[in-house]
């Protein structure tokens, strides 16, 4: 138990420095300006365990944005965010539970959940936690279109770098076997 | 009221859920200076450390626009030091020789501004009405023609150049004294066109153009450029294409060259032209 938690904590300030100092200060100029936004940390949240008290998950997730909202100037933004993909997480784990349901082991991630599991689960919750993101920002459904093709390109970014952590972790995992 | 603890038992996933969302609405929407104190405050030191350590990295990236900044600076201080106040010292060199009369006068000048790029190209000089300097008089470069004074200020004066294409300079060529005139075809700052040279001229490429004392602006002699091509328009006029003598490119010091008698040449070309 004990270990589980240093584990997570581990991975959350692994996560929000990754965020906060490199993702963050992505700038492309030019036409992709804006549409390559990687929100890596929301991973923290996926891997969070399957079994999570709900309330403890809200909060969690709430201060996860929180955090992520204090390093940007963004008080709320990701915070709002990430309190509804907490609130998704459990009833869409529900829904593609295999048949006799979790069992309390199981880690939420690629080699746990396999491949495409994985990737329908992370997607899903990503495009959630990112709709929900440029809205709080742009606060307007003008511009509707433009601002659902972000939320697009910016989730295929963060998923991308998802798996890409999950095939280096992975295969470090392996390694120390 | 039993009812309603019940309720809140049934659905404490969802309340909790909407009291944070409205958490971090408020937080939202009440962005002001104090909120963003009031949470940043708890944790200002954490993050200011971080951001301290972070920016010794980042330091290195913007090393290219931290130049920029630091050359303008420079500019900056360099307008305060005493090498950009204008220098009022001045020559006009004058040579007295008691065989001649003195005709023509030259002041050193330095080029403060110049452009070749546009269709009429004009100059301006650090010398002005102060030191002597007055319209129509001409410029010469130490390699050949440069232009004709347009305006003139106390400490400055503008000149046009050879490269305007308002602009002819009266010339000659140098071995058989045809006369034509020179002007700019708006083209490369390097060539000119020579026009007015009659087509039974012996023309060669090479030939030195030099101006011709017809203005009365242009001491004569001085050179203009060589002849680097040769056409013809029309049956009677060649067309001759030169290379200027004088890179205004590179243009730095000038002589303005005043003519002491121009104005009795000028009296005396307009009475004889009153006459007819």
């Amino acid at each position: 138990m004990i270990g589980e938690i240093i584990t997570q904590l581990i991975r959350f300030i692994l996560l929000i420095f990754v965020q906060v100092l490199v993702l963050n200060q992505i700038e492309i100029s030019g036409e992709l300006n804006g549409f390559i936004i990687p929100n890596l940390y929301v991973l923290f949240l996926l891997m969070l365990p399957v079994n999570i008290n709900k309330i403890l998950l809200l909060f969690i997730c709430f201060l996860t944005g929180l955090t992520v909202d204090i390093f940007g100037g963004t008080a709320g933004m990701h915070a709002s965010a990430c309190l509804v993909l907490g609130f998704f997480r459990p009833g869409f784990l529900h829904l593609i539970a295999p048949r006799e349901g979790y069992e309390t082991t199981l880690k939420l991630n690629m080699a746990g959940m396999g491949g495409s599991t994985f990737l329908i689960y992370a997607s899903t919750l990503i495009l959630i936690h990112h709709l929900v993101l440029f809205l709080v920002e742009a606060f307007t459904f003008l511009n509707f279109f433009e601002l659902l093709l972000r939320v697009i390109t910016c989730s295929i970014s963060t998923l991308l770098l998802t798996v890409l952590s999950q095939f280096l972790t992975q295969r470090n995992r392996e390694v120390a076997k | 009221m039993r009812n309603f603890f019940v309720l809140i038992r049934k659905y404490n996933f969802f309340i909790v859920f909407l009291l944070l969302e409205v958490v971090s609405g408020v937080l939202l929407v009440q962005n002001s200076t104090y909120q963003r104190a009031a949470i940043v405050g708890t944790s200002n030191e954490l993050v200011g450390q971080m951001y301290a350590a972070y920016s010794n990295v980042t330091d290195y990236l913007i090393l290219g626009e931290t130049n920029r900044v630091l050359a303008a600076e420079n500019a900056r201080l360099r307008k305060a030091d005493s090498s950009s106040f204008y220098d009022p010292k001045f020559e006009i060199m004058k040579v007295n020789d008691s065989l001649g009369l003195q005709q023509y006068e030259y002041i050193s000048a330095r080029v403060i501004n110049n452009t070749v790029t546009r269709v009429n190209n004009y100059i301006t000089l650090d010398k002005g009405s102060l030191q002597g300097v007055k319209p129509d008089d001409a410029v010469i470069g130490s390699t050949g023609v440069v232009g004709i004074v347009k305006d003139v200020s106390e400490h400055f004066s503008t000149v046009m150049s050879v490269l305007n294409s308002n602009y002819k300079v009266s010339s000659r060529i140098k071995k058989n004294d045809y006369c034509g005139s020179t002007v700019w075809d708006g083209d490369s700052p390097q060539f000119a066109q020579l026009f007015d040279i009659p087509s039974h001229a012996q023309v060669t490429v090479g030939d030195t153009i030099v101006t011709s004392a017809f203005s009365g602006i242009y001491p004569q002699g001085v050179m203009v450029g060589r002849v680097s091509e040769i056409g013809t328009s029309g049956e009677s006029f060649k067309e001759i294409k030169l290379r200027l003598s004088t890179d205004f490119q590179k243009l730095s010091y000038v002589y303005v060259v005043r003519n002491l008698m121009k104005a009795e040449r000028d009296t005396l070309e307009a009475k004889t032209l009153d006459v007819k």
